[in-house]
């Protein structure tokens, strides 16, 4: 018999009981759209998390610190001969912080950085480009709005974070920074050392303007300087106060970029046989995994459950269609029709059902997620006058998992039709003959 | 065309381990010849519907040896025993087992369907044989908006849809009035004689038995081929 006759076959069969085929579909399509739903609130949960541990860090970044005191660049030197290392990005911390353009003043965290490994590291600039000369400076997105004019004192007490905010910005500066020269003045942060001592500044230009941070919380008014400038500097810091002398040598910060996000694991440990500690997203996101997939199994366990139930509904259907049939059963195997036939016949129309319940849920399903996703906000503000973190969704279903569900629910439908598929090739021809079935 | 040998059966009746056992056939021989028609008569619980089924296949042979166009059936799994029955032999039934669900053309086509003809063929073939049983304008009707003769004529148009060298029949005039009966013996014996189908007939009616080239009886069991006292030749 040809797949296309049983086709026909099981579609005139089908049509029949529309109504109780149509109810085992609603079932299976339910317990589908459950075990769906379910887990797409833990793939949520799951996306959300690691979305939030790599908006903060890159996949191919490692932090490398070391347990007998900072890093200085005989290290670095050792770090970057290590295969796979794209750059080695690291920062000196300068104690002077305070700029000035005309009127306005800031107090910046400043570093000095190499500019060069800057740029492989992956820094990205909003406006300008990267430093080529000396003075040259980069500038963090949020730097123009903590440039500001002198405030009256105690300008903001009574007022509430937001209407202090909307105040200070009417003091902050609100033209283009970029190209613009700022006033460096070489001040430390010593009680001991009188103000009238640190006289000496230097001019710095603004060249270039780093993006926007990620998440609408963050700020960035820090600044970049050169190793040159802070070779220049350092002296004239020193000079102020002596006891900065020792550090103008040592990195606060020594971070390793790989050329890809699958080489973090290898370079870490060869950084680690090199006596150094190490911290990368990778590892992070490695326990982070293991976690939310029992989690998420979890989820799927407890939705299959659904599924199951629903294909109770189908063993039902089915054992009632081969019942109501076994007189057909009984004259189609008088005829020439062989067991096998047969049970593909039954077993046809309970995957058909399941098929027919599969899809209909998962399309279900993603209305659901959709809807769910497109509410919440709207609801949160709503009811909770508050707005519900960034980028937080509720329910997210990524292709894998409508994988595994189509696979959980097609692979239980077969198993709930195989036994009355069976049952109807034991179908006794004479007791059917004479409708003794 | 078949050869029956020594073919005994017995029912097992009653809750297993403590089942009786029914003798109902003892020791059948039994040869028909290709072209022929034979009628097996006798009375009501002789066992002539139980060596029916036997050389159907409906019941599985405990002794003996059934050979049905040249091959032994009677050791034949369930599937090989499906496909046999399909390749060479129809059915006419007393109660005529259509599916109530299929029109007759469905009904018809239905062999063609289980062996697999293309959808065209098919379609011809079922055409052709309606109309040789003179049920071509009936094609889109359901069993059961046809008479009974209409319904015994589309129980032989499945028959003899896939051109099979033997045909079985059980009482298949037990439903029809006198001259539908008539009517269908007329058409069995135009296909014996025509397309040398052979049949074997399993009958209590004497009307039916006059058309067969032998009359073989069964009684309590027994059947002798070739003893006058069973055999009578036509």
């Amino acid at each position: 018999m040809k797949f296309k006759d049983k086709h026909r076959f099981v579609r005139s069969n089908m049509k029949r009981n529309k109504t109780r085929v149509w109810m085992t579909i609603l079932a299976s399509t339910m317990g589908c759209a459950f075990l769906i739903m379910l887990a797409s609130v833990g793939f949520a949960i799951h996306k959300t998390a690691v979305d939030d541990v790599m908006s903060y860090r890159l996949m191919n970044e490692i932090e490398i610190q070391n347990d007998n005191g900072p890093l200085v660049e005989e290290d670095v030197k050792k770090l970057q001969d290590i295969k796979n290392v794209k750059a080695v990005s690291r920062k000196k911390y300068v104690p002077a912080s305070e700029m000035t353009l005309g009127e306005y003043t800031v107090y910046a965290e400043v570093n000095s950085v190499n500019m060069p490994s800057e740029r492989k590291a992956g820094l990205q600039l909003e406006k300008g480009r990267m430093p080529k000369s000396k003075n040259e400076i980069i500038i963090g997105h949020h730097f123009a709005q903590e440039l500001r004019k002198e405030m009256p004192e105690n300008f903001t007490e009574g007022m509430s974070d937001e209407e202090a905010q909307k105040e200070m910005k009417k003091f902050a500066y609100d033209g283009d920074l970029l190209n613009q020269t700022l006033t460096y003045h070489m001040k430390v942060d010593n009680p001991d050392i009188k103000t009238e001592t640190q006289i000496k500044t230097v001019q710095v230009k603004v060249v270039g303007i780093k993006e926007k941070p990620k998440k609408e919380w963050m700020t960035d008014s820090s600044v970049m300087i050169t190793d040159d400038l802070h070779s220049e500097i350092m002296p004239l810091l020193t000079e102020i106060d002596p006891e900065l002398k020792n550090s103008d040598d040592s990195y606060t910060s020594v971070r390793v970029y790989t050329s890809s996000a699958e080489d973090v694991k290898e370079v870490s440990e060869k950084i680690k046989d090199k006596g150094y500690l190490t911290y990368s997203v990778v590892s992070e996101l490695k326990e982070l995994n293991i976690y939310f997939t029992l989690f998420k199994a979890g989820l799927i366990f407890i939705g299959a459950i659904a599924v199951l139930i629903a294909s109770i509904g189908i063993f039902n259907t089915m054992t009632m269609a081969v019942t109501e049939r076994s007189q057909d059963i009984g004259i189609m195997k008088a005829i020439g029709a062989t067991p096998k036939t047969i049970k593909r016949i039954f077993l046809l129309e309970s995957g058909y059902i399941g098929l027919w319940g599969v899809g209909l849920g998962t399309i279900l399903a993603y209305l659901i997620s959709y809807g769910i996703n497109f509410a919440l906000p709207i609801i949160v503000e709503q009811f909770m006058n508050e707005k519900p973190p960034e980028d937080f969704i509720l329910s997210y279903i990524p292709w894998s998992l409508t994988v595994i569900a189509v696979t959980i629910c097609m692979s239980v439908t077969l198993l709930s039709g195989w036994r009355p598929a069976a049952k109807a090739t034991t179908v006794d021809v004479l007791k059917a003959l004479r409708r003794d079935v | 065309m078949i050869t029956v040998r020594n073919l005994s059966y017995a029912f097992k009746i009653g809750k297993k381990e403590k089942e009786n056992i029914v003798p109902v056939l003892h020791h059948v021989d039994l040869q028909v010849a290709e072209g022929e028609i034979v009628a097996i008569v006798g009375r009501s619980g002789s066992g002539k519907s139980t060596l029916l089924n036997l050389i159907s296949g409906f019941i599985k042979s405990q002794t003996g040896d059934i050979t049905i166009d040249g091959q032994q059936v009677s050791k034949l799994s369930e599937s090989k025993w499906a496909e046999f029955r399909l390749e060479h032999l129809g059915f006419i039934f007393q109660s005529f087992q259509l599916i109530p669900s299929m029109t007759a053309f469905e009904n018809v086509e239905l062999p063609l369907v289980l062996k697999g003809v293309s959808e065209k063929e098919r379609k011809d073939q079922t055409m052709k044989m309606l109309k040789k049983v003179g049920l071509e304008k009936y094609q889109s009707h359901y069993p059961g908006e046809l008479s009974g003769g209409q319904q015994q004529r589309v129980s032989i148009a499945r028959a003899l849809i896939l051109n099979p060298p033997l045909i079985l029949a059980d009482e298949p005039t037990g439903s029809l009035d006198s001259e539908n009966e008539k009517e269908l013996l007329n058409f069995i014996k135009e296909l014996n004689e025509k397309d040398g189908i052979t049949f074997l007939i399993i009958t209590h009616d004497h009307e039916v038995a006059s058309i067969a080239h032998r009359k073989v009886e069964i009684r309590d069991g027994y059947l002798r081929e070739g003893s006058k006292l069973h055999e009578v030749q036509r």
